[in-house]
């Protein structure tokens, strides 16, 4: 028998059950390693990458102009339409040329976050944010109007991102909120 | 009118016999919550974390689940054995425990009183745990074949045949301890191992380690746990001999389940772990009341049952009676042949 030898170890492997153990200390080590579970929206928050695609975003110059210039490219080029845009004339310094947008509103609902509105936009006015929480409960949260889109992120655009830093569940009459710890005293990657 | 004396002895064992089944029904919260734990971090999960700090209260709200839940019997099942069998697989459960000793004599403070941490010391207590431990066996026949449910009998079936064959080793294994210790009595047992580890029964070489891989087998085929968890299969029998209970009637069998779960990890502490001595015989490890030294060895061993649950897949069910009737029955009957050698 050519094979007698390794019965042999093999019948020896199995008597002390050394696969068993084997398969025991794996499990034992999964067990004391720290969990990967992302205690959200309890006790940590994850803050996304600058690349990030979440809500849009207007963005205003460092004197506080609006930078739109309501050249319609983003509502030209979106796949879904769901962007509106209505230029008018307004000459009092409100946006940094005199054709500013009357009207500027995104049907998040239809959207799909592609990113295709602010690749097409010529003044780097929109872009797509990090907000991420966007769940309502009707459709009227769905759509959102310019006065919302101009006013800043939660995240600020210094802070690099790709992580998760702890945060705090709020409970308020308005709805919930997850407020992020940006202090990040204690952050930790995915 | 009797005298105070055997009035007080009474009280006494009614107040340990109350206060072991308070301590039994209470089990399976903690045990759950464990075992639940224990899956998470294997898995590199949490698991439950919500309810309470760190999810300890998560087994109360379970319990609220149960109690509140629809008590459904089957239109054509036979609803007298069916109501029966919970009970006929919970009350045996809890008989085991009334020859578990769990120390030896102990002097209450400020009274002076001594009691025995045992309810009965029985000079055949291992013969009356294995035959009582055996009845169990009805409660999940009984429910499989009440249920008038074709997965509840095959899983009843397959749960008669697994315990019948598995009964056998477990037995054959005892059977070892006795021949080790010249003893049927638990606390005979747990004396004659009194010292340090190397007095316990796990190293009676060259047999006792084989006598403790036996009985830890077949007791997990005999208490359902995975890797023998065939009876209540749950890929292919739904969930085997309680597919059909629901409520607290399924939760009598879940406590029944995690009774037999601690009776084993007691019996295989007392049978070869020493029981409440400490591992090694030095003055700082008798300082620790025995009781703790008893408690920790069965936590560790009732986590050992978890973690293999968690580690293991399950049997297939040709593999499991050829493990119990090829390899572990004549195994024992090699080491009776050893043992009573060694004992010449």
């Amino acid at each position: 028998m050519s094979n007698g030898p390794s019965r042999i170890a093999e019948f020896i492997k199995k008597a002390l059950f050394v696969d068993f153990v084997k398969g025991l200390s794996i499990t034992l080590k999964y067990n004391v390693s720290r969990s990967i579970t992302l205690k959200y929206p309890d006790e940590e928050k994850w803050v996304p990458d600058r690349r990030f695609r979440g809500l849009h975003t207007l963005n205003k110059d460092e004197n506080g102009r609006e930078l739109c210039v309501a050249c319609e490219l983003c509502a030209k080029v979106c796949p879904t339409k769901c962007i509106t845009v209505i230029p008018m004339e307004d000459d009092t310094g409100r946006g940094i040329a005199d054709r500013v947008a009357k009207v500027w509103k995104v049907e998040l609902a239809r959207c799909m976050f592609c990113g295709y509105c602010e690749d097409a936009c010529p003044t780097r006015a929109l872009r797509l944010g990090r907000d991420y929480e966007l769940a309502c409960l009707d459709l009227s949260c769905a759509v959102k109007e310019k006065d919302e889109l101009l006013r800043p992120q939660s995240i600020p655009e210094t802070i690099q991102g790709g992580f998760i830093v702890r945060s705090r569940f709020e409970r308020t009459p308005e709805g919930i909120k997850v407020v992020p710890d940006l202090r990040m005293q204690k952050k930790r990657n995915l | 009118m009797p005298d105070t004396a055997i009035l007080l002895e009474v009280l006494v064992i009614v107040v340990k016999v109350s206060v072991i089944c308070g301590i039994l029904f209470g089990l399976p919260l903690p045990l759950t919550w464990l075992e639940r734990k224990v899956a998470g971090h294997i898995q590199v999960r949490l698991g439950p974390w919500r309810v309470g700090p760190h999810g300890v209260l998560q087994p109360f709200a379970d319990m609220v689940k149960l109690l509140i839940k629809e008590d459904i019997v089957p239109d054509r099942a036979d609803k007298f054995l069916f109501k029966l069998a919970p009970l006929l697989s919970m009350i045996p459960a809890f008989l085991v425990f009334v020859a578990i000793p769990f120390g030896e004599k102990f002097a209450i403070p400020f009274i002076g009183n001594e009691i025995t941490l045992y309810i009965s010391d029985m000079n055949v207590g291992i013969l009356y745990i294995l035959a009582i431990g055996g009845l169990g066996i009805y409660g999940m026949i009984l429910g499989g074949w009440a249920s008038n449910s074709k997965y509840s009998l095959l899983g009843g079936l397959r749960s008669s045949a697994q315990m019948i064959s598995y009964e056998v080793s477990m037995s054959f294994a005892a059977i070892g301890v006795v021949m080790l210790t010249d003893s049927l009595n638990l606390l005979e047992m747990v004396r004659s191992q009194s010292g340090s580890f190397l007095d316990w029964n796990i190293f009676y070489l060259p047999v006792g380690p084989v006598w403790f891989v036996i009985f830890m087998i077949s007791a997990l085929a005999e208490i359902n746990r995975i890797p023998f968890d065939l009876p209540e299969d749950e890929g292919t029998l739904a969930a085997g001999f309680h597919t059909e209970y629901s409520g607290m009637r399924f939760s009598f069998f879940m406590l029944a389940e995690y009774v037999a779960m601690v009776t084993i990890a007691v019996l295989t502490v007392v049978m070869f772990l020493g029981g409440w001595n400490p591992p090694l015989d030095i003055s700082i490890f008798h300082l620790v009341p025995p009781i703790f030294w008893f408690l920790g060895k069965v936590v560790l061993f009732i986590y050992f049952f978890m973690w293999l649950r968690f580690t293991l897949p399950r049997y297939r069910y040709d593999q499991l009676m050829a493990i119990g009737w090829k390899v572990l029955i004549p195994l024992s009957l090699v080491t009776i042949l050893v043992t009573g050698l060694m004992k010449i």
